[in-house]
């Protein structure tokens, strides 16, 4: 895998992040959210882990790396597939500090430190995502979207097999806590099926969420 | 003399390569505990021991990295047990009597508060287990290994010297840039590990040799105890669905021999490396000329994240986080308002402090508690190390138990008693220690005096291990108003521990003119004037401008400041403006009035009110428009002429309002209302002021919770902002708050609105909790829930009484709930 870094924190995500759909902020705060971004790219260790496994799809389950999970969203996602592969990835523990002291004075800092950490981290996993896709195509497969724990009826519990199976406190540095948020709060896990005949038309994001009717963040 | 410290630092030590690589070539699946293999596979672990000495290692591990309760609730004893067995029969299979079992000791897995979720008591309290498991099966000494947290680490070490008398090595994972994930590098963490008495450190793991080698230098250079290198097979890619390393064991031991000419002391391997590297890197290292590490006598306090050496450039120590004459402070102790005391912090970080004194000392709180509040929660929110000021030896053990890093302590003095009470604890825990020239017969007048006080103090500290470098003498300021010969006295002291000693000097520098006018003048003088003397931290102010010219002209007079850098940076744009009638300079903008070092923040970003002639902003244009300095400037000029009340009433609430129908109707966003809420704030700060002491007419009192395994709060803090603004008290709660606690706070304080929060789908069980819980102990309490999960149906599911979607519902609710029955 040539080396990956992230060189940029997209702007309109972070404005979404904040709720402007669609509309660019007042240069005040634009230019607010351009001294946080900068900020905070500066202070992020962007880290990442992934692995190959086998996979089996059946009809109401898929197996892979010792889990058996039973996801409808997941399976279809997954169908065709013969492998998968499981990655995490993190911006570091740094953005979470910056947003803990930001509260402390000013929580329109606050909150712009945690819409660009959350742009940041997602940038980070697209990258480390196409990278994946190179990594794939060279084996002759083909990527499906990629799928996190917790996402629509994949249950949120696989973040301990995550864990495990990547080592991610060890490698990337990332725990979990006893109610499996991940720790930097900035961090994604998820899972890519790799196919060897090209799927053009699989949901993804937003469409595929059960919850995207009353999420104020859709795309 | 135990038998592995008399040779550790005195000739070649090898240690074995990795665990993981050959377990997984015997068939461990991904995922898979490996220490359960001490039971159910005890001939493949066997055979991974033999395999390391055979290849000549000397110290090797046992198979329990991983072995704590959280991993095997059941039955860790024996799993630790059998893993140290077996590494005792295979030394007898192998013959090789001579090599030390390294019980091996890796991360938890979880990371700690205040970051994590697990207590750094508990994290203490699980290794101690395997620490008493592993000595009492035989182990020869414990090697902490793949640490790549500071705080885990000082856990780690600490539950190891607490709970056997085995010698204990640490190893630390650092990346290429030579830094801990959470921030540390070489210098902080190996004056942390060294204060807490590891007999040698190093690093392991991540990194392959030749990535290592800037890193081994700086640990060369850092540490004075022996230096452990255990790299990687270079640095891992993924090959057909397998990690494979880069490096082969030939290359692998020629950068090792290369490793071991920097002056380091043990050697080895970690993932990717076999009984083959080992053997190669054996036969290029042994016969090499060995060196032993030397005492470096560099004194540094850290963080988690920050190593400040205290000797070649002064530093500036803030004094501001202290009760003493300060009203406001004591009131923010007594009401447990911490974060009025960590924003006393940043701002001084921000104004160009580099260590923090920390003193929460007031006769009528718990100062134990308090300084442990205080400690955690500023380790939080600032990196700058911190300096424990306090009389209470239980709250300095408290503070230094669970300081990240190694901290410095103000002070010891003289006294025996004080020298009795003080050195154990630094001792112990590691630290650098102010030390005060007085003792039974006062403060001495003269230097002379004062520097025997000094040399005292050394020796009885040596009796204690602590070296020199970890002293720091204070000179004493005394006011020259009484004695003015006392300037001279301090000055003097300074000069001899200089040079005489080679010691570090400090001064809390403003006593020195205390009873006299315009003492800044005074300060600032007498500042320039220690440094001149080789004064090497001062305790000041570092919001005070004067102070911070004498300082940093300072420096750049007495060749401390390359290039006069940091004087260039920090008065480039700034004009003194003399006034006529006062004949001081008064200043339009610069370091320490606001505008911070630190990008965003506080102030630094303030709005200012329209440029050119034209007329001042109306306070409720300026809440309007998030214009927050402008604001309270607005209120100020209003109070002349108007009461707090009707300012409040007829401009501030309105504008508030104008901007929370904005919101509400989707023409404006949630950074304009932030912006809007802050302004808000900043004037009403200034009716606070203005009125203190009278009692203010609040709406109701409301308790706003994150609640329990959620840990992320800063939606509830947006609605804090909002709901105080619209003039409720909000008792906040915190994060990760148990229902108990919350229905416990409702039922004493009577509050008839609780707003929850939670983020995951797993946590809103225990929002469900919490629920129940009120409806049976306090029915007729409210309920507002909301959080980053919520949904409108999942709120009636569990039986909420109000969903709030955003900040403005909330208080719209709040509104509906307290304001129906007033009239």
């Amino acid at each position: 895998m040539t080396e990956l870094r992230l060189t940029e924190i997209p702007v309109r995500e972070v404005y979404r992040y904040l709720g402007y759909r669609g509309i660019t902020p007042s240069e005040e705060i634009t230019g607010r959210i351009r001294a946080c971004t900068g900020q905070l790219l500066g202070a992020v260790s962007p880290r990442q882990v992934h692995a190959y496994y086998d996979l089996e799809v059946g009809e109401k389950n898929m197996r892979a790396a010792g889990m058996e999970i039973e996801s409808k969203g997941l399976l279809r996602n997954l169908k065709g597939c013969e492998r998968v592969c499981l990655l995490a990835v993190t911006i570091g523990v740094e953005a979470d500090r910056l947003v803990a002291r930001a509260q402390l004075h000013d929580m329109l800092e606050a909150a712009i430190f945690q819409a660009a950490g959350a742009a940041a981290v997602e940038a980070w996993c697209d990258l480390v995502n196409s990278a994946i896709r190179e990594e794939a195509a060279q084996q002759g497969y083909y990527c499906r979207p990629r799928f996190s724990p917790g996402y629509g009826d994949f249950p949120l519990e696989y973040q301990k097999n995550f864990s495990d199976l990547l080592r991610m406190p060890v490698s990337i540095g990332v725990s979990l806590t006893d109610s499996l948020l991940m720790i930097p709060s900035k961090s994604v896990t998820a899972l890519i099926g790799l196919s060897r005949t090209e799927q053009p038309c699989i949901l993804q994001g937003c469409e595929e969420c059960s919850a995207s009717a009353e999420c104020a963040y859709r795309r | 003399m135990n038998r592995f410290l008399e040779k550790l630092g005195s000739e070649w030590l090898f240690c074995d390569g990795g665990t993981g690589t050959i377990l997984q070539s015997k068939g461990l699946a991904g995922g898979e505990l490996p220490e359960r293999w001490n039971l159910d596979r005890p001939e493949d672990i066997l055979d991974l021991y033999c395999g390391y000495l055979n290849a000549g290692c000397n110290i090797f591990n046992t198979n329990t990295f991983g072995a704590n309760r959280l991993k095997y609730p059941e039955d860790l004893e024996e799993i630790v047990t059998a893993g140290v067995r077996l590494a005792q029969k295979a030394r007898t299979l192998s013959g090789r009597g001579d090599a030390f079992i390294a019980l091996d000791i890796g991360p938890t897995g979880k990371l700690l508060e205040p970051l994590g979720d697990l207590p750094f008591e508990k994290a203490v309290d699980i290794f101690g287990e395997v620490v008493r498991i592993g000595a009492a099966a035989g182990a020869d000494l414990v090697l902490i290994e793949t640490m790549n947290d500071t705080y885990e680490a000082k856990a780690a070490l600490l539950a190891a010297k607490e709970n056997c008398d085995l010698p204990v090595a640490v190893t630390t994972v650092y990346d290429e840039s030579g830094k801990l994930l959470t921030g540390a590098g070489v210098e902080a963490v190996v004056a942390m590990l060294e204060g807490l008495h590891a007999d040698a450190v190093g690093i392991n793991c991540s990194l392959g040799p030749r990535q290592m080698l800037p890193i081994v230098k700086r640990l060369v250079e850092t540490a004075s105890v022996p230096v452990i290198v255990n790299p990687n097979a270079g640095l891992p890619r993924t090959e057909n669905g397998k990690t494979v390393y880069d490096v082969g064991p030939e290359e692998f031991a020629s950068c090792m021999a290369e490793i071991a000419d920097l002056g380091v002391q043990v050697v080895g391997g970690c993932c990717g490396t076999t009984p083959e590297y080992i053997r190669r890197t054996i036969e290029l290292v042994r016969n090499k000329p060995f060196r032993r590490n030397t005492p470096k006598d560099r004194t540094f306090v850290t963080s988690y994240a920050q190593a400040v050496e205290i000797g070649p450039v002064p530093v500036i120590i803030g004094e501001r986080i202290n009760p003493t004459g300060k009203k406001k402070f004591k009131e923010a102790l007594r009401s447990h308002d911490i974060p009025y005391i960590l924003q006393e912090g940043i701002r001084q970080e921000d104004q160009g402090a580099h260590i923090l004194d920390v003193n929460v000392g007031l006769p009528e709180i718990d100062e134990v508690e308090m300084m442990q509040t205080v400690v955690t929660r500023l380790q939080e929110v600032t990196a700058l190390p911190l300096q424990i000021d306090t009389t209470d030896p239980a709250a300095l053990e408290r503070a230094l138990r669970l300081y990240n890093g190694k901290a410095m302590v103000n002070s010891v003095n003289g006294k025996q008693e004080s020298m009795d009470t003080v050195f154990p604890l630094v001792a112990k825990y590691g630290g650098v220690v102010v030390a005060l020239t007085l003792d039974e017969s006062g403060i001495p007048a003269d230097a002379q005096g004062r520097f025997a006080i000094a040399e005292k103090i050394y020796k009885e500290a040596a009796k204690y291990g602590i070296r020199p470098a970890d002293i720091v003498v204070d000179a004493l300021a005394m006011t020259i108003s009484s004695d003015t010969s006392s300037a001279l006295a301090t000055l003097r002291t300074l000069r001899r521990v200089h040079e005489e000693l080679g010691g570090n000097t400090i001064l809390g520098v403003s006593n020195i003119s205390f009873g006299l006018p315009q003492r800044e003048i005074i300060n600032s003088h007498f500042l320039s004037m220690a440094i001149a003397e080789g004064l090497s931290c001062a305790i000041m102010n570092p919001g005070n401008e004067s102070m911070m010219r004498a300082y940093r002209a300072s420096l750049a007079l007495l060749d401390c400041d390359p290039q006069c850098m940091q004087y260039i940076e920090a008065y480039k744009d700034v004009k003194l403006v003399y006034t006529e009638a006062s004949g001081s300079p008064a200043q339009n903008a610069g370091p320490g009035s606001g505008a911070g070092k630190t990008p965003g923040a506080a102030g630094g970003m303030g709005r200012t009110a329209p440029a050119g002639g034209a007329a001042p902003a109306s306070l409720g244009e300026c809440v309007e428009r998030g214009m927050k300095e402008a604001a309270a400037e607005a209120m100020r000029e209003g109070l002349k002429s108007r009461d707090g009340l009707s300012m409040i009433n007829e401009e501030l609430i309105p504008a508030l309002d104008r901007v929370g129908k904005g919101f509400e109707s989707g023409t404006m966003f949630l950074p304009q209302l932030l912006m809007s809420a802050e302004a808000a704030k900043a004037a009403f700060a200034v009716v606070k002021e203005s009125m203190k002491g009278k009692p203010q007419k609040i709406k109701g009192r409301i308790i706003l919770a994150t609640v329990k395994g959620d840990i992320h709060d800063i939606g509830k803090n947006i609605v804090k902002v909002m709901l105080e603004n619209y003039g409720y008290e909000v008792i906040d709660l915190g994060k990760d708050v148990p229902a108990e606690t919350i229905v416990e706070t409702a039922v004493r304080e009577n509050i008839r609105l609780v707003g929850l929060s939670a983020l995951m789908t797993t946590t809103v069980v225990n929002m469900e909790e919490t629920i129940r819980l009120l409806r049976e102990r306090k029915p007729d309490c409210k309920v507002a829930v909301g959080g980053a999960v919520m949904t409108q149906e999942y709120a009636d599911a569990i039986g909420a009484d109000f969903y709030g979607p955003d900040a403005m519902a909330t208080v719209r609710y709040a509104d509906t709930v307290f304001l129906v029955d007033m009239k």
